[in-house]
């Protein structure tokens, strides 16, 4: 192969992926919102078709990976005032915090514990920090149909910054609104996680999943989250995300 | 083989009782070895199955001693490259209050992050715990329970049990049963699981955990990760792997093993005793026989076989004995032990499978056969040595030549003039044991002199007493020597030992009177821990005020005393207000000016140490410590050196604000209450009780209840002691009953001759009877001057090489004076039945061979 060969490639490759990373950056843009708040409602259901349900309450302030955030358990009642602080960085890894009302403490959640499940339910504590496009690196992998939409397949790959369980996701985007259909997380060992989007509905001009299904493939097991009560860009106050508010408010 | 069945198998069938009575020797020597460190091995085997099934796949520990580290530690540990999961631990035993279960090893863990460190194989019905932790996490009453613990007190899934924790009694709910095996087994399957942080609450650690356990990034070594990790916290930190924890928990019951190892040689020695005994009243009763298979062409080398073959018999029917009975008391030995050791160091151990060490079975086996070998040797030479004629001449083999006399003064002489050189070598271990085992082979060699020497002074007292029968006894002890210095000898080594025993106990036990007299004079003690040793659980030093608030209290002085390691040895530290200790007890100083010393350590400018580390250590006065703590190492010149006995590898008093600074750690173990004059301390701990203990654990003792648990526990450490007491006094009734019985059967011919030459049966008897009440005082004379020197050396072993307790001699007069009648009346009661058979018997059969 000649220098023109390879230099046609290299170029192929960068607009490839100046190409994903717009498609991802657009997805930022249009979600975008200075603050988000619901309702969830989760069920569980396991491999063995047992369920289990729980309620929280999400807010959060900022967006594109500056971001902070609280789940707060509202349901059942022995978890109710149980919640998570999320501090996420554009530039490094999230920091963490459970608060837990019946011993009135907090407890930080190591980086080392981030790929455990978060609570029984299929997503872990990773799963819940905001993505950021500048902490991945991107591949436009093709298009394809996935429930009669037609998508974008992008491969990320979290950047050096980024510690993360996963080595690698793919995601797919569909190209009628740039919001996410599916992502898929691989580990070494192949594809553990997978994530659906469903339910889509536009809420105060952005567009939303209001169903998100995420799938477990080494437990077998699944958990659909319903966003109940959506809002966006509620007035909500930066010391409502501080560990002295959790314990205010618990 | 053939002489051994043809001679003394009929010999042993005619003294079975005898016989029985030998082999019993080495069977209780080698019962007592096998049973005790069958005992001692299980229980540290308990513990290192305990640490190895709450391990998990932990690949090292990081701890500070007893003192625990801040939280803080954690997220520095966890941000290490080289860790893939470190996880905090809090780990205490706790009374489980139910009345079935005994103590429960708690394990406070934290869930998000623990399940990749341990795995806790729940019953399918309650894995959601570990599925779902928000629920146990949620509610801090969660508990996880073994399946062994459940079904032994009834419990379910959702079941209650109250505990009692720093915040009063609380109820905890059963959320997850773990199956048999594994994590369950620890702690002989007496295990709970809760969160870590609800544990800090449980246990009133504040925010501090007991240990970090770590597992590390994939192709991580374990060195490179333990140098690195060292490195990032600092040497006030022991970073190792889980294994190592058991190292450390036989370097703090070292002492003990100590202890258990001369209990071992002492019972094979005295096992040595019987079979030498018994096997040279053997060689006596059948020198006749000796004689005629001499005559018949028998060779010395053979009749020194059969005599070994026979000791080597006696020593494998002995030692298959002694296996087989130390296996079964080992695991009585091992319970007592394990509920001993878990409340004197407090360490969390279960001994619940006995560990038999087929090494320590064989070699106790292998020695066993040796010692009967071993104390037959001496009997047998003897037995060789035999010359025929006078084999064959009635009562002349029970003389010593005066050539043999001779040679055994000289060679005690030598024996006594190398150990008396050799026993001023104090420092130099191996040469000091050698010189106190020369001791006793120099006090067994100048027996026959000695024996002489006493009779000779004992003839005049005894003629004035019955001047026939008195002076018939002593000449007949006279006439006897080596028959005399046999059942003396004996006799006089197991005295010595039971007096040695004893006076350790004694001086040791004065000491540690003396020592609580001085230093443990608070009216009451507040402890977080139904135990004052135990340091399980720990008080917010807000307690403080809330005492001193109490009505009749003058003064509170907070105590901590976690263990930490110094120069490589788990030591106390204690801290305390030194001032107010300073004006409060009146401590006995050994090196040091006392004002000083209470001056420097008051202003946290010096340390004052414990005279046993202070030997142990070779640490003076202007020395400095240097102990490394969680936040620097800690440096304190030696300001004084006191008498203390918290601990038995030794303890050092520093300030309490010391402490807080270099350890980070406000908590306290214990409150030492004064009460105002006037108010009736039991009064005054009733309303500590009422006002403060309902909404917290707190056990209040009076200073009596702490003295008679501090005494429990050295009795309980002397039971030992006791014990041997018991069995070397046995030994020597035992050995005066079997010599005495012997001797006199012996001398049937020699009593007939003089009953048939006009002594009355009467004098015959009383002769006898002096005769062994004089041997008895005798072996009584020696047995407890030599006991007294070798107390005096024991209190040196003690003292420099064992626990530095540099203790006051004192002479156990007591026992001494209980052993006289006891032994003085065994002798005479053993001469009853043979002086009756000597004087009813038919004189013609006695006669017969003249």
């Amino acid at each position: 192969m000649n220098r023109l060969a390879w230099l046609w490639i290299g170029w192929a490759a960068a607009v490839q992926a100046q190409d994903a990373r717009q498609i991802m950056e657009e997805c930022q843009r249009r979600s975008r919102a200075n603050s988000q708040r619901y309702e969830g409602s989760l069920k569980v259901i396991d491999a063995r078709g047992r369920t289990s349900e729980k309620r929280w309450r999400y807010e959060r302030l900022g967006s594109a990976g500056n971001s902070k955030a609280v789940i707060r358990f509202t349901a059942p009642a022995e978890v109710k005032g149980v919640a998570l602080l999320v501090h996420n960085h554009p530039d490094r890894v999230s920091d963490q915090w459970m608060w837990r009302p019946a011993i009135a403490r907090d407890q930080r959640v190591a980086v080392q514990d981030r790929g455990t499940r978060f609570f029984g339910t299929d997503f872990t504590f990773e799963d819940l920090e905001e993505r950021d496009v500048d902490q991945y690196e991107y591949r436009l992998l093709g298009s394809e149909t996935l429930e009669g939409e037609e998508c974008w397949k992008i491969e990320s790959r979290p950047k050096r910054s980024k510690s993360s369980q996963y080595t690698h996701s793919h995601v797919w985007v569909r190209k009628r609104n740039y919001t996410f259909a599916q992502i898929e997380n691989f580990k070494r060992q192949g594809l553990v996680r997978r994530l659906r989007y469903r339910d889509m509905a536009l809420v105060q001009g952005i567009w939303t999943a209001r169903t998100l299904e995420m799938h477990d493939l080494e437990r077998n097991s699944r958990t659909i989250l319903y966003l109940e009560k959506l809002e966006y860009n509620v007035a909500l106050s930066e010391d409502r995300f501080t560990l002295q508010a959790l314990r205010r408010e618990s | 083989m053939r002489l051994l069945r043809l001679l003394s198998l009929p010999y042993a069938r005619k003294h079975r009782l005898r016989c029985l009575l030998t082999a019993a020797g080495i069977a209780l020597g080698v019962t007592v070895l096998v049973g005790m460190h069958t005992a001692n091995q299980s229980v540290l085997a308990g513990f290192r199955q305990t640490v190895d099934r709450v391990s998990g796949t932990t690949q090292l520990q990081i701890s500070a001693g007893d003192a625990g580290f801040e939280e803080s530690v954690l997220e520095r540990v966890q941000a290490l490259p080289e860790v893939r999961v470190a996880a905090p631990v809090i780990e205490a035993v706790v009374d489980s209050g139910m009345e079935s279960a005994g103590r429960l090893l708690v394990l406070g863990v934290d869930m998000l992050g623990d399940r990749s460190l341990r795995n806790y194989d729940l019953e399918e019905h309650t894995d959601e715990v570990i599925d779902d932790p928000l629920v146990f996490l949620a509610q801090p009453d969660s508990l996880i329970i073994s399946r062994r613990f459940a079904e032994a007190n009834g419990l379910g899934h959702g079941s209650r049990l109250t505990m009692r924790t720093m915040d009063g009694d609380k109820r905890f709910t059963v959320r997850g049963i773990m199956k048999a095996g594994g994590l369950a087994g620890a702690f002989g399957g007496n295990l709970a699981v809760m969160d870590v942080y609800s544990a800090q609450k449980v246990f009133g650690r504040g925010r501090m955990f007991d240990r970090i356990d770590v597992a590390l990034q994939e192709g991580v070594r374990i060195e490179e990760a333990q140098e690195k990790l060292k490195a990032l916290l600092g040497p006030g930190f022991e970073v190792e792997p889980p294994a190592a924890r058991g190292e450390r928990f036989e370097a703090i019951a070292r002492n003990f093993s100590v202890s258990i190892n001369f209990s071992s040689v002492f019972a094979l020695l005295i096992g040595l005793f019987i079979i030498y005994n018994a096997f040279s009243i053997a060689v006596a009763q059948r020198r006749a026989e000796i004689g005629i298979l001499r005559a018949l062409g028998a060779t010395r080398h053979q009749i020194r076989n059969l005599f070994l073959m026979e000791g080597a018999v006696v020593g494998v029917a002995g030692s298959a004995a002694g296996v087989i009975t130390g296996a079964a008391v080992a695991r009585a030995v091992a319970a007592y032990l394990s509920e001993y050791m878990g409340s004197v160091y407090g360490v969390a151990q279960k001994a619940e499978d006995l560990s038999s060490d087929p090494r320590l079975l064989g070699g106790a086996f292998a020695l066993g056969v040796a010692t009967s070998v071993m104390a037959a040797w001496v009997p047998a030479r003897q037995a060789a040595s035999v010359d025929p004629v006078q084999a064959l001449q009635k009562g002349r083999f029970q003389c010593i030549s005066e050539r043999e006399a001779r040679w055994r003064a000289a060679a005690a002489l030598a024996v006594l003039a190398m150990v008396l050189v050799a026993l001023s070598f104090r420092t130099v271990a191996w040469l000091f044991y050698a010189a106190f085992a020369g001791l006793v082979l120099a006090a067994i060699l100048m027996t026959p002199l000695l024996a002489r020497v006493l009779t000779r002074a004992l003839r005049p007292l005894l003629a004035a007493m019955r001047p026939v029968e008195g002076a018939l006894a002593a000449d007949s002890l006279l006439a006897a020597p080596r028959r005399t210095s046999a059942t003396v000898g004996a006799l006089m080594l197991s005295l010595a030992l039971t007096v040695g025993s004893a006076g350790m106990a004694q001086s040791s036990r004065s000491a540690i009177v003396e020592w609580v007299d001085q230093a443990l004079n608070p009216d009451l003690y507040v402890s977080a821990s139904d135990s004052i040793v135990s340091r399980g659980f720990r008080f917010d030093p807000s307690l403080g005020a809330r005492l001193r608030a109490v009505e009749g209290v003058e003064e509170v002085q907070m105590v901590r005393s976690p263990r930490v390691t110094f120069r490589g040895i788990p030591i106390m530290l204690i801290s305390m207000e030194v001032e107010s200790l300073a004006r409060r007890v009146r401590r006995r100083v050994v090196a040091g000016d006392p004002e000083t010393m209470w001056r420097e350590a008051a202003a946290g400018r010096g340390a004052i140490i414990s005279e046993n580390l202070a030997i142990m250590q070779g640490l003076r006065v202007g020395d400095v410590v240097e102990i490394p703590a969680t936040h620097g190492v800690l440096r304190l010149p030696v300001a004084g050196v006191v008498v203390d006995f918290s601990d038995q590898r030794g303890s050092v008093l520093v300030d309490r604000k010391v402490y807080v600074k270099y350890w980070g750690d406000e908590t306290v173990n214990t409150f030492r209450v004064y009460v105002r004059k006037g108010a009736a301390p039991e009064e005054v701990a009733r309303r500590i009780q009422s006002q403060i203990g309902g909404g917290q654990r707190l056990f209040v003792f009076t200073n009596r209840e702490v003295r008679k648990y501090i005494l429990k526990v050295t009795d309980q450490w002397f039971g030992l002691s006791y014990v041997q007491l018991a069995v070397a006094g046995l030994v020597a009734v035992l050995g005066i009953i079997n010599t005495l019985t012997v001797s006199i059967t012996d001398r049937r011919r020699e009593l007939a001759v003089l009953q048939a030459v006009g002594a009355l049966r009467r004098q015959v008897r009383q002769a006898v009877w002096m005769e062994a009440v004089a041997v008895g005082v005798i072996g009584l004379a020696l047995g407890l001057g030599l006991g007294g020197v070798m107390l005096h050396y024991i209190h040196i072993i003690i003292r420099d090489h064992v626990a530095g307790m540099n203790l006051q001699y004192i002479y156990p007069a007591e026992t001494a004076a209980m052993l006289a009648p006891v032994i003085l009346a065994a002798a005479f009661f053993s001469a009853l039945g043979p002086a009756e058979t000597a004087v009813r018997g038919s004189l013609v059969e006695a006669l017969e061979y003249e």
